[in-house]
Parts: C-alpha cells; structure tokens; sequence
C-alpha cells in the first residue's frame, strides 16, 4: 500500500468473500412446521442458486458441521423457460436457474435467503405445489378448441398487428410469480381428510381454487385465446369464467404482477383489456337478452 | 359443475365490485368534489357560501331524501364493500416496493380514513340526527352539530379553530382527495378504459393534476372557513348571515326556522329573537 491511511486501498478489484452464508427454510413434508438452516458455501465465480443448491446437496452439511438431508427443489429447462425453479431468493419471487449469486451478493453481501413461494402448499423445502396455477389455465379455457378429424381448411389469417400482440403473452412459463407478489391473491392450502378419497379430496381443492382469485397470469392467458381468431368464437365463455366468483374483481390494481414478471408480460395491459371486455360483455348480456 | 350453493356474495361479487367501482365516482366522488367546491366558495365571501347553502336548502322537504338517496346510501354502500375488500387484501408494500403498490396500500389506507373522518365530521357539523332531544343532551354537548345551514360560515368557522380538529380536518381532507384520484386512475383500468401501459401513463399524470386541484380547493375550504371564524370577521360573517336570513324571510322567500340559525355563537340575539318575533330585531 503506497498510503498509510488505507483510503485508497484498491476496492475495484473486488473484495469477493472466500465464502458465504446461504440460509433455507425448510419443511419436511406438507402443513408442519419449517425451520430455518444455514449453510457455508465456498464462493466461485458466476454461480447461479440452482448450482448453490447443487453444491449444499453434496455437501449435506449445515454451517454448524451438522450433516443434513439434501435440501428439496425443482428445475427442467435450466434457462428460464419452464417456471418449475420459481422461490423467494431474498424475499423476491424469481427463478433460482436465472439467479446469479454475484448479483445476489452485490445486492445483499449478507448472503442468500431461500425460501418456499408463499401463495403455494408446500410439498417440501424448496417445492411448491402450483396446480392452482394449471387449474387457473382451465377455468378460463386457455386453449383453442378444436372438435373432429375431418379437414376443415385453413384458419383464419392472424394479422401481423395482432401477432406482435400476441406473441409475449403466449411466453407465460406459468411460473406463478405474479400471483406470489399479488396482494390480492390469497393462499389456499386443503387437507386431505382422513375420511376422503383421492378423487374427492382432489375435487375438493379444485372447487376451493375455482372460487378463489384466478391471478394475473389466467387473464392474461383469457386475453391470448381471445385475440386469436379461432378461440375468438368462444370469447364469452372466456369472459364469463372471469366473471365469477374469484374472477378480474378480486384484482386490486396493485400491478406488482407486472413488475415481478420474469418475462415482462404486459399483464396489466392485459387485465385493463380483460376489463373492458367483461364491461362490454356485461352490458350486452344485460341489454341484449 | 359445483353443487354447493355459492353464497349470494361469491355469485354476484363482479356485478358488487363494478357497483363499488362505479359508486367510488358517481354519485360519491361527484358529491365530494361539489361539496368541496361549494364549501371553498367561502373564500369569495361569506356571503357567496351561505347563498350556496341556501339554494341546496332550497330543496326543503327533499333535502333529506336526496341526501338519502345520493349520498349516505351509495357512501355507506362503498364504505362497507369498501371494508370488505381491505379485509381480502394482503397489502405487501414493504416487501415490493413498487410505485402502484405503494398506491395499492394507501387506497386502502385512505378509505378507512375517509370512513373514520366522514363518520366524525357529520357529527362534528350535523350531529348525526335532528332530533332536539339528541341535540341537546348527546350532540352538542360533546362537540357535534356545530354548523348551522343559516349561519353556515360562522358557525363552521368557528367550529374549526382548534389545532386538533383541523389537524384531524387536514389528514381526512386530504385522504379522501388521494383516494378519489387515485381511484380514478384504478376505475379507468377496472373499467378497461386505460389499457396500454402509454395509456395509463397518461391517465396518471391526468389523475394527478386532478388530485392536486381538487386538494388546493379542499385546502381554500378548510383555511378559508378557518380564517371566517374568528375575531372580527366572525362578526361581520354572522351580521351578513343574519342579513341575509331577515331578508329572506321578509321577502316571503324563506319559513322563519331557528333550529337552522346558529343558537350558542350569539346566545344574546337568541334570548332577544326568543322574546320577540325575529322579523322585528332587523327592523329596529
Ligand atoms: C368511506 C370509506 C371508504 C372506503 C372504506 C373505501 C374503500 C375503497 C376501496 C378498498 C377501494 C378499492 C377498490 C378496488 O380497487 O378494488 C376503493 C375504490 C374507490 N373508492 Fe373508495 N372508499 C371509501 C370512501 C370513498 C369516498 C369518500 C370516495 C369518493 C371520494 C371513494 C371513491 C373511490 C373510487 C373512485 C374508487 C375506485 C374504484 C375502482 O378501482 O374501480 N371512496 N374504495
Ligand atoms: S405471467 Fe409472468 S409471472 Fe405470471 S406465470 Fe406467466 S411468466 Fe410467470
Ligand atoms: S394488478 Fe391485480 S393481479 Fe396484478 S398484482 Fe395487482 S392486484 Fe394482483
Ligand atoms: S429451471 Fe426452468 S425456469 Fe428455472
């Protein structure tokens, strides 16, 4: 150091940790209780939390020297596309394969926070069960119907206009990170009861989730299937399944679902939109029949 | 399809929050910003505002029905639906720190402070019922129903001298002038009037200067019946109410009613009209 007050000690050139603290909250199976566990990590360049993940199940240490099960998570696609890896990394609802921990570090030198998402049932540690999500999809017929086999020609044209459109809505991965941010939207969690078979307790979820706020990322998928010139025909149906209970109302204009879309799906642009439809569709039923 | 009946609520709750959304505006919103209007006509004279009162008083008989049917039941409406929503929310501002989130929380904030202070203010000025019995012995002597419709800037100038009230004044003053503006903004994406990100862009920077408007004129209501209701010029206020009134009712256009005249801000002219007939103080 060429000056004695260390004022100008060389801080560019990165003070990166030798290590760093990453801490989980872990659950052992659906509704216990979890329990925090902190883990020491050896700091490499560029990792993402997947590979943090993957280094603390091989060491199946905690930071205490205990030894410890491998902690529990989810990933496919490893690039962002599948939403399966969707956690809180520092209170933040993110895919964990997109997270890069020197970023992370930057942010917040404390180290990592893992957690569940907090809108899903746990299924254990670090996995979440999203089927209100799928659920969600169905309610609101995201799909195009297509009945038979026989030919029927070609479609409708899809304009350019309406491609550009509708292209970033079709790249929804169904993570759920919008409806983690909602404020509105409200975490359903069932029991099976003891008494209650598969079949019934799982039409029981579905009639619990069909009641319940539908979220953002549905709406949006509404709208997709709406613009599209063959699901067109079954807009209404589309319009009325928003309509009900759980439907568009619940939502309060709060637009963290925008702001927290890892794809940046224009969501609010596609909830005003939904808006104006079940507005147009509501008078029309109202003064048409 | 679901077998279990669906409460009345859970089936109806699109058409019950567009009937929230819509009463937010008319007829409450639109009340809200002609009762600000009127009330900072005070800043003209005193006389501008008690022509004001007159002519919505002179609705006589209707009046409460009109008060009824556009206002306490479309307000209690939204208020309680209101109250209903904010207790479905889960408000995490301080976990996503977003600009509309921030505003999410405060519209819900702003409402229950708006419920809070609607509720006071009516006691404070009208005591919340007319009957004499109430008034006397429950109202006024806990501080309510100090406005008099014929005395109307004196005596809601006078009500409004201490610290704590317009302190309490300002803060739901104000609550009510963010909620309405920013619940504007929120109607118009409820209703899918702004849809494209550009758009309600716009909306909001219209929302704003609306908001601020509507709180100058809210803040000229508040100082200006403030500034009426002391020293000197509440004299002169009351002398020209009270001008006013001998005039009307002279003129064959107004009953005489004294329970619409300020009674304790000039107890010696209320002994004197008691003694006499009150057409005769203003002749003498
Ligand atoms: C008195 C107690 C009140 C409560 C508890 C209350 C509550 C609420 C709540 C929770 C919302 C949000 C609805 C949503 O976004 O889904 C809202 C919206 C609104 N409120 Fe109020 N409010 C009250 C009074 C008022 C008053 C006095 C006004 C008028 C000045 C008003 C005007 C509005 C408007 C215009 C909206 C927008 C509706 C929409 O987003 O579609 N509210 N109110
Ligand atoms: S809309 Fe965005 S945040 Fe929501 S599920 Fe789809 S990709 Fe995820
Ligand atoms: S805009 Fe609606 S759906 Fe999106 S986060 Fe806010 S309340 Fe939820
Ligand atoms: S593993 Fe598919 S999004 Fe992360």
């Amino acid at each position: 150091m060429g000056y004695h007050n260390g004022m100008t000690a060389p801080s560019r050139v990165s003070t990166q940790p030798s290590s760093f603290e990453v801490r989980i909250l872990r659950q052992d199976a659906p509704a216990t209780a979890p329990r925090w566990e902190r883990h020491r990590i050896t700091y490499e360049p560029n990792l993402n939390v997947i590979s943090v993940l993957q280094k603390i199940a091989t060491l199946a240490t905690t930071s205490e020297g205990k030894s410890t099960t491998p902690v529990a998570w989810d990933c496919n696609c490893l690039e962002e596309v599948c939403g399966a890896c969707t956690m809180l990394i520092n209170g933040r609802t993110r895919q964990a394969c997109s997270a890069l921990v020197d970023k992370l570090l930057q942010e917040d030198p404390d180290g990592l926070e893992l957690r569940p998402m907090s809108k899903f049932p746990v299924l254990r540690d670090l996995v979440v069960d999203r089927s209100r999500m799928f659920r969600a999809l169905e309610r609101v017929r995201a799909w195009i119907p297509v009945d038979g086999y026989g030919d029927r020609g070609p479609g409708p044209h899809e304009s350019q206009e309406s491609q550009q459109v509708r292209y970033p809505l079709s790249e929804c991965m169904t993570c759920g990170c919008c409806v983690e941010a909602c404020p509105q939207f409200a975490k359903v969690e069932l029991r099976q009861r003891s008494d209650e078979t598969d079949e019934q307790f799982a039409a029981r979820k579905n009639r619990e989730y069909d009641n319940s706020f539908v979220g953002a990322a549905a709406i949006s998928q509404a709208m997709l299937f709406n613009d599209h010139p063959t699901g067109h025909m079954n807009a209404g149906e589309r319009l009325e399944a928003l309509m009900g209970p759980g439907g568009i109302q619940i939502c309060g204009n709060a637009q963290n679902c925008v702001s927290v879309c890892p794809k940046e799906i224009p969501l609010t642009t596609s909830i005003a939109r939904a808006g104006r439809q079940t507005t147009v569709h509501m008078l029309r039923q109202f003064f048409d029949r | 399809m679901d077998s279990s009946p669906q409460s009345f609520l859970a089936r109806h709750d699109f058409l019950i929050r567009r009937l929230h959304s819509l009463s937010g505006l008319v007829p409450v919103g639109a009340y809200m910003v002609v009762h600000l209007v009127v009330n900072a006509s005070v800043l003209e004279s005193p006389a501008a505002f008690q022509k004001n009162v007159y002519s919505i008083h002179s609705l006589g008989s209707l009046l409460p029905l009109v008060e009824w049917a556009f206002i306490f039941l479309p307000l209690l409406f939204h208020a309680i639906i209101g109250v209903v929503i904010v207790g479905g929310g889960m408000p995490n501002s301080n976990q996503y720190r977003y600009g509309p989130n921030y505003r999410y929380t405060l519209q819900r904030a702003t409402g229950m402070i708006a419920f809070l202070f609607i509720v006071i203010h009516v006691f404070h000025m009208h005591g919340w019922l007319h009957a004499d019995f109430w008034l006397e012995k429950v109202a006024r002597p806990l501080g309510g129903a100090k406005f008099a419709p014929y005395n109307a800037a004196s005596t809601a100038g006078a009500a409004l001298q201490t610290t704590v009230l317009v302190v309490l004044y300002l803060v739901g003053m104000l609550s009510c002038v963010y909620h309405l503006a920013n619940g504007l903004w929120t109607m118009g994406i409820t209703w899918g009037v702004w849809t494209s990100p550009a758009a309600q862009a716009r909306a909001s920077v219209v929302c704003t200067v609306f908001g601020i408007l509507l709180g100058v004129v809210s803040l000229g209501a508040l100082f200006g019946m403030r500034a009426v209701g002391q020293g000197e010029s509440l004299q002169e206020a009351i002398q020209i109410e009270d001008r006013l009134y001998h005039h009307k009712v002279e003129s064959g256009e107004l009953e005489p009613n004294e329970h619409k005249r300020a009674a304790p801000v000039h107890e010696t002219e209320g002994e004197m009209a008691q003694s006499q007939p009150s057409e005769s103080i203003n002749s003498q």
